[in-house]
């Protein structure tokens, strides 16, 4: 059952065909893929099989505490890729966002996908899950995102956490946090969960997890806050276009300045690139039309967790201290206290000094004769 | 000069009132030569001194790039060599922290571990007292110590400590660039500790501000202690020793006279 391809039954090739995708594209799609994920060319054969094949397990796509952005990004191109072909005949049964279906029936669709492919599916999950109130905060269907999730998660053979917020709760669960938000990592605890970061993350890393798991029946690598190495692997600054005017000390300093103009690194005015792993600057976004940096904005660190908390004010190099605004003012902070350390050893030395000749002063007096023997210059 | 007579020939004005520092230097033959610091230490903290420079000009450019380069991107390469010259700089410091950590155990009794933390009850009684020495209070009440009395000792200990932390969180940002390499699977758990890479970036860049406070004082109150004592003080940094009155005690004096 997919409420969203009505031609989910046609094969993967007569779907390209249709579509005037040649054999040949196709293969060079796989190859491309192959490369993304880093596992060589010599893998795309078996990639194209596994693509082809009939037997595709199924999709499970739950939209929780989200804003629908990631979707949006996911399947947002200009024009469709080979890419969003080859998504588009995954048999995605349950999407919020996608499926033409309401109400109890999708629901019970929902779950005779789960009860039939029991250990098959893979369950792709964006947003976070409130937890505060005992899940008041996003209930759908009368469950809690909690309960939704736990259930899903049970019959799972692999669970890709899409976005931000299923990465670690995003915006929601920035301080103070008022609903609980969590990621899904935190709530499914007994099987791997990979992350595919960012507020929102490229579709082609989206599809490229997907993939790697239809070839090779398997998660991607990850690192140690759980995103595929195959795009986290490098930092943006370490890809960067703009890293030769880094190198060079050639930085924006305002937003309307010559040197924005001339595209200049946007170091200054607190890009986070250089503490952020994502392929942005490879993958881009809409078709590889461009990317935050690309159009003149600093990085500000969403694949990162707790972005919204540590790599604020974004527009600033150093993080925001508990609110009290000293982010700028540290340097201004920092000199003031070591010029008034030099100004404070200045003044010990004068008071020193005063001291001396007070004691000197003092004791002239009583120098009587015999003592001045030593000193003969008094 | 024999042991016997101690004071002959020393002037009269110094037996007057109280002198922060003698009006004129004591005869040699009251004053001993004491060897306080081995080689190694000079070395290092020579070592340190000239890359805790290159550190803090590089690093607060690296924070903060307050000059730019204009024209052709290809013709400079201002932010590349701010970098290299720190992490050279950062290298040499670290390698000599790792010589200090050895030397804690084979140094002499003033460079050992365990005179870094004068933590005893007599050095809190003593640090109370030094306090008072600065702050011209009773200063002729104030212990004498051959190598650093509590109150300084414990400021060193802290430098130590900070330079600690600077290193593990410079290693911890420079493992960012590569993340299959060994700096970065080395001391990754510093971000995870510290509550994430923004956050080490910020303590990295704060501390460089307790170092600048530290010099001035350090470098005051080294001079300081010269003009006073009149022992070479800071010759004692590049000979390994100074020389002291004879006639005093020392708090850490105790296997000095035999």
């Amino acid at each position: 059952m997919s409420f969203l391809n009505p031609l989910a039954d046609e094969s993967l090739d007569e779907r390209l065909a249709r579509q005037g995708v040649s054999r040949r594209e196709f293969m060079e799609y796989c190859s491309a893929l192959c490369v993304v994920l880093g596992v060589g060319k010599k893998f795309a054969p078996t990639m194209a099989k596994a693509l082809q094949t009939p037997q595709r397990p199924p999709v499970i796509w739950l939209q929780l505490q989200e804003c629908t952005g990631c979707v949006e990004s996911v399947l947002r191109t200009a024009e469709p890729t080979v890419g969003d072909l080859v998504l588009d005949v995954i048999s995605l049964d349950y999407s919020h966002a996608l499926m033409a279906g309401a109400g109890h029936a999708v629901e019970k669709a929902l779950h005779d996908s789960m009860t039939a492919n029991a250990g098959k599916y893979v369950l792709l999950v964006t947003g976070s899950v409130p937890l505060a109130e005992n899940g008041v905060y996003t209930v759908i269907g009368g469950r809690t995102a909690k309960d939704i999730l736990e259930e899903a998660g049970k019959g799972a053979a692999a669970v890709i956490a899409v976005g931000a917020c299923a990465h670690f709760g995003s915006v929601q669960a920035a301080r103070p946090n008022p609903t609980g938000a969590v990621g899904v990592a935190d709530i499914i605890k007994d099987k791997p969960v990979v992350n595919i970061a960012g507020c929102p993350p490229i579709g082609d890393v989206v599809t490229a997890t997907v993939v790697h798991f239809l070839t090779f029946g398997r998660l991607p690598d990850v690192d140690p806050v759980g995103r595929p190495l195959f795009a986290y692997g490098a930092r943006i600054h370490d890809q960067c276009p703009r890293r030769a005017n880094f190198d060079a000390g050639q930085f924006v300093e305002k937003f309307d300045d010559e040197a924005a103009r001339k595209g200049w690194c946007l170091y200054h005015v607190g890009c986070k690139g250089p503490a952020t792993f994502s392929p942005c600057p490879i993958f881009q976004w809409n078709t590889r039309t461009s990317w935050p940096i690309g159009a003149g904005h600093p990085c500000i660190g969403c694949t990162e967790p707790h972005f919204w908390d540590t790599m604020t004010p974004f527009y600033g190099r150093l993080p925001d201290v508990g609110g009290f605004g000293i982010e700028e003012r540290v340097d201004v902070l920092g000199a003031a206290l070591a010029i008034g350390a030099t100004a404070g050893v200045v003044a010990h030395a004068a008071a020193t000094g005063v001291h001396q000749m007070r004691e000197k002063n003092r004791q002239l007096p009583v120098v009587d004769g015999p003592s001045q023997g030593g000193t003969p210059n008094k | 000069m024999t042991k016997a007579t101690p004071q002959a020939g020393r002037p009269a004005a110094g037996q007057q009132g109280f002198h922060l520092g003698a009006d004129i230097a004591a005869p040699s033959g009251n004053y001993r030569w004491v060897k306080l610091w081995g080689w190694p230490i000079r070395l290092m903290h020579w070592l340190a001194v000239g890359t805790m420079v290159a550190l803090v000009v590089t690093g607060l450019y690296i924070g903060k790039p307050y000059f730019m380069a204009g024209g052709d991107t290809r013709d400079h390469f201002l932010m590349g060599w701010m970098r290299f010259i720190h992490f050279a700089a950062a290298a040499i410091f670290a390698t000599t922290a790792i010589w200090r950590i050895y030397w804690l155990f084979a140094g002499n009794r003033f460079e050992r571990l365990p005179a870094l933390f004068p933590i005893r009850p007599r050095d809190w009684v003593n640090m109370v007292k030094q306090v008072k020495f600065y702050a011209m209070i009773e200063p002729e009440k104030a212990p004498h110590y051959l190598g650093h009395n509590p109150l300084q000792q414990l400021s060193y200990t802290g430098v130590y400590f900070l330079a600690m932390v600077m290193i593990v969180s410079g290693f911890a940002l420079y493992g960012q660039s590569d993340p299959s390499g060994f700096f970065y699977k080395a001391f990754n758990w510093v971000g995870i500790v510290m509550g994430g890479m923004p956050v080490v970036r910020f303590v990295h860049h704060v501390l460089t501000w307790a170092f600048l406070i530290f010099i001035p004082m350090h470098i005051y109150l080294a001079v300081r202690a010269d003009v006073l004592e009149r022992g070479g003080v800071i010759s004692s940094i590049f000979t390994g020793g100074r020389f002291v009155p004879a006639k005093h005690h020392f708090v850490d004096g105790e296997d000095l006279n035999e």
